[in-house]
């Protein structure tokens, strides 16, 4: 009994603070970790950028150890002082990742200053979405979205800085995230074009389903990835998924330590342990998410892949975006 | 004893009085409870339907008012000549329609009437603005072909109506409505070829119609509402209402489970209360009705949702839970006084009895007892009494049968007179009492003369009558508290009280003599015997029986030596 209580003692002293999205910390999953490591996990879910940056930004500091986020808030928390640098050497299975993550200086993000900051974990790619019974092949470039053959047949997400970035890509734009004035302005226009061609912007997943159904849609911009593929199959969509030939957008959630990490190596361990084949493979089949360990059939090797940044100014194209969403002319902007 | 009984007995009865006054009340005041939950589900139920069907005659009224702006002549013109120069006055005048229109309801925020032509560049539009019409023209009208309120019309045929769902308006200046959430209500306008021209739209401000809902409903109610999917529309916490617009979802059956079936289509209505579904409805009551929204195919629906606290439904039931509480009291002084009561009359029979048992151990005095009852005490009491009886007599007889003996160990059987045993005894009375008093008596001794010849000469028959004869006549001599006794054989003796002279006491003897001497005729025979008499005086003879009646048999020998010489001479022995 003292013995028991002795080491609950100790056990306190361990706690891991995880900050995190549903699906990423089962509670299975974490009860693995603390018997492995004798260690408290304490878990808190997010389920938005928003409220991910509210908890970081909490007075007197972040009051985790990890936090999971994409790279394009990775790089505002770095910016902030938020993050503490990994030692790969504390985190071995980053050898079992794919070569796409493991070229790190290659995404954004990930590396500041030659030291690591941020762990891949899981990828959703926005690809195109398409009929399979409208098209004879798979499409395989942006520009599917504004052909007039399938006017009032395509859909949209309802997202300014996603819009700009893929009609960007579209355009044969090199830097997507960093447009500067007249490339925006042509943005806008080819936007204006591509609400033209659309039957509508949507907001929500099964909203999307029910509008690809009901219209008879043709092709439709992804942003929810392989999830929503899932989701209109289950509907009766005959769907295909296409990784355009510009490239593709796709979000890539990371770990990361806190600069208020008191367990640096406990946190490095729990990197580690995300990282274990076991746990990275319950992310396909619980969460229809892709791990950074083995390959998907979704993403060609060699495709074109272009990791969520920050963009040149999110706030100027969100007014531009309203802009364009509440239907104004092109002479009004 | 008796008192313990009364004791258990009261309180058995008090007890199962409180209990059964105690159980009925509880069971009153829960199902009253019940009750009130039952009534304040259907209460909110019916409310929430009622809230639809508010939400409802809103969109109908929109709608007509939409059919009736569309049938106005000069949308027929802008619709199928819109570039013709004729159609910038018709413009104008359905621009005025739609002011006033907007000025006579405020609950509707932007009336428009939209081309199927140009992405669906508005034709007409006025929006309003902090409450006054604002028109808006040229090129500040906007293309909305993409917006479902639109392509959903388009397809409709002429004279029908789409509604929208609920959401936030985020089309950018379009004044009032930016922002806020509400509803589209739209009808299409064909072009004379039958082809889709256009529509007429009319913005519902749905904040505005809620906030009329909630001031009809009862101040503690709380109101929800949620889209199809669930997403909260309407909710106490503001900051749980389309969250699906700022990237997260706040769902309502996340927030009440059981609402589930509800999204689902299981069901179109559900009431829960924290009474029945502690887990679901926690110190609540609330009812969920789901409810159509729009017509034609649009499978679009909302969820209404009315929770009252438990706390407040119930409150009714607070004042009879007092009452009640009150009367169960009552009853339960009632009870123990009935109790107390009933319990001393149950047990007075069996008191009775009891002391009836009792006291007939010691006295054996019959005591009344209930025997007149038709139940179990009375055929106990029937049973005592008459063992009481039987006890009784079997006492009479003994004792008679005691005094028999009594009277045949003191009495001579022959004569009837005292025997030797209770002269003795009366004698040593006499001498205690004498020593007491200091009185005197005397003891005479006598026996008969030739007693034995009349034996012999006429049979043992003929003597003992001579002897009864005697006795009598010596009784009959004496003074009533004088005793008389036989010796047996032919010897008496007398016990005579008082103070005597000796001339007195030798006239009595005198007296004794003759009277015994008297001529008896026994069985037709005349005999005659004699006596011989002797006595002795207390205290001048002896102070013992045996002193005394040794010196009066003495005395009597010498008389009857005496007599033997021819002389009757009556001398006490000296």
């Amino acid at each position: 009994m003292i013995s028991l209580l002795c080491c609950q003692s100790v056990m306190a002293k361990d706690v891991l603070r995880v900050l995190a999205w549903p699906g990423y910390a089962d509670p299975d999953v974490v009860h693995d970790f603390e018997q492995r490591y004798k260690a408290s996990v304490e878990v808190t879910f997010v389920d938005s950028d928003e409220a991910l940056w509210a908890r970081m930004h909490a007075a007197g500091g972040p009051r985790f150890d990890v936090v999971a986020a994409n790279t394009a808030e990775m790089q505002r928390y770095h910016a902030a002082g938020l993050l503490l640098p990994l030692n790969p050497s504390l985190i071995p299975n980053l050898q079992r990742q794919l070569p796409r993550f493991r070229n790190r200086a290659a995404i954004p993000g990930l590396q500041q200053q030659g030291q690591l900051y941020a762990v891949p974990y899981t990828y959703s790619t926005m690809g195109i979405i398409y009929d399979k019974r409208q098209f004879a092949r798979p499409p395989d470039s942006m520009n599917v979205l504004w052909d007039a053959r399938y006017r009032h047949k395509v859909l949209d997400f309802n997202s300014g800085q996603h819009n700009f970035s893929f009609a960007a890509l579209a355009s044969g734009i090199a830097q997507p995230f960093q447009l500067d004035t007249a490339q925006q302005a042509a943005m806008v226009k080819r936007l204006i074009d591509l609400r033209r061609n659309l039957l509508t912007f949507y907001s929500l997943p099964e909203e999307a389903t029910e509008l690809f159904i009901r219209h008879k849609v043709a092709v439709m911009f992804g942003n929810y990835g392989t999830q929503q593929l899932n989701s209109l199959r289950q509907a009766g969509a005959d769907v295909g998924y296409a990784i355009p030939r510009e490239g593709v957008l796709a979000w890539l959630d990371c770990w990361a330590m806190t600069r208020s990490a008191r367990q640096a190596q406990l946190a490095q361990q729990w990197i580690n342990y995300m990282l274990e084949p076991a746990v990275s493979a319950l992310l396909p089949i619980r969460q229809g998410l892709a791990n950074t360990l083995s390959a998907s059939t979704d993403l060609p090797p060699g495709s074109r892949v272009l990791w969520l940044q920050p963009v040149e100014n999110a706030n100027q194209r969100e007014a531009l975006w309203q802009k364009i969403y509440s239907g104004d002319l092109p002479g009004s902007f | 004893m008796r008192s313990g009984l009364l004791l258990k007995l009261a309180l058995l009865l008090a007890i199962f009085g409180i209990l059964s006054s105690g159980i009925t009340g509880y069971y009153a005041y829960t199902a009253n409870r019940a009750m009130l939950v039952s009534a304040t589900q259907s209460d909110l139920l019916t409310a929430a339907s009622g809230v639809n069907r508010r939400i409802v005659q809103w969109e109908d009224e929109a709608a007509d008012d939409a059919l009736l702006l569309s049938r106005l002549v000069q949308v027929s013109v802008v619709i199928n000549q819109r570039n013709g120069p004729e159609a910038k006055r018709e413009r104008d005048e359905l621009a005025q329609a739609f002011a006033a229109m907007l000025a006579l309801h405020p609950e509707y925020l932007q009336v428009r009437l939209i081309g199927a032509a140009d992405n669906g560049l508005e034709l007409v539009r006025v929006d309003s603005q902090s409450g006054l019409t604002l028109r808006v023209d040229g090129g500040n009208l906007q293309e909305k072909g993409h917006f479902p309120y639109v392509f959903e019309t388009l397809a409709l045929p002429a004279g029908q109506i789409y509604q929208s769902s609920i959401e936030v308006n985020h089309e950018r200046a379009s004044h009032d409505p930016e922002g806020r959430p509400g509803l589209m209500v739209a009808t299409p306008l064909p072009r004379s070829d039958g082809q889709p021209g256009g529509l007429l739209v009319i913005n519902l401000d749905l904040e505005r119609l809620l906030g009329q809902l909630r001031r009809d409903l009862p101040k503690d109610y709380q109101l929800y509402l949620a889209n199809r999917w669930g997403d909260f529309l309407v909710h106490p916490d503001l900051a749980q209402t389309f969250g699906f617009d700022k990237g997260r979802r706040v769902l309502m059956q996340d927030s009440f489970a059981a609402t589930k079936a509800l999204f689902e289509r299981k069901q179109n209505q559900l009431a829960l209360s924290g009474l029945d579904d502690p887990q679901q409805a926690a110190g609540q009551v609330m009812a969920f009705v789901r409810h159509p929204l729009g017509r034609g195919n649009r499978d679009d629906f909302i969820v209404t949702g009315l929770v009252q606290p438990l706390d407040t439904a119930v409150a009714g039931a607070a004042p009879l839970g007092q009452r009640i509480i009150h009367m169960v009291l009552a009853f339960s002084v009632i009870a123990i006084m009935l109790a107390v009561v009933f319990a001393r009359a149950m047990l007075r029979p069996i008191n009775t009895l009891a002391q009836a048992a009792s006291s007939f151990s010691t006295t054996q005095l019959q005591q009344a007892l209930p025997v007149e009852r038709n139940d179990e005490i009375g055929v106990l009491a029937r049973n005592f009494d008459r063992m009481q009886r039987q006890i009784n007599s079997h006492m009479a007889s003994l004792y008679d049968n005691q005094r028999e003996l009594s009277y045949l160990a003191h009495h001579d059987s022959l004569t009837g007179l005292a025997n030797r045993a209770l002269f003795f005894q009366r004698l040593e009375q006499l001498l205690e009492q004498a020593q007491r008093n200091a009185s005197q008596f005397a003891v005479l001794f006598v026996d008969l003369d030739h007693f034995k010849q009349i034996n012999d000469q006429h049979g043992h028959a003929i003597g003992d009558q001579v002897l009864q004869i005697v006795a009598r006549r010596l009784l009959h001599a004496v003074r009533g508290n004088d005793m008389v006794a036989r010796m047996g054989g032919d010897e008496y003796l007398i016990l005579l009280q008082g103070s005597f002279t000796t001339d007195g006491l030798s006239e009595l003897l005198s007296k004794l003599s003759l009277s015994i001497g008297e001529p008896m005729v026994v069985e037709g025979k005349k005999l005659e015997v004699g006596a011989s008499i002797g006595y002795s005086l207390y205290p001048r003879d002896g102070t013992t029986a045996e002193q005394l009646v040794n010196q009066a048999d003495h005395a009597m020998y010498h008389v009857k030596a005496i007599q033997r010489d021819g002389h009757t001479r009556q001398l006490p022995y000296n």
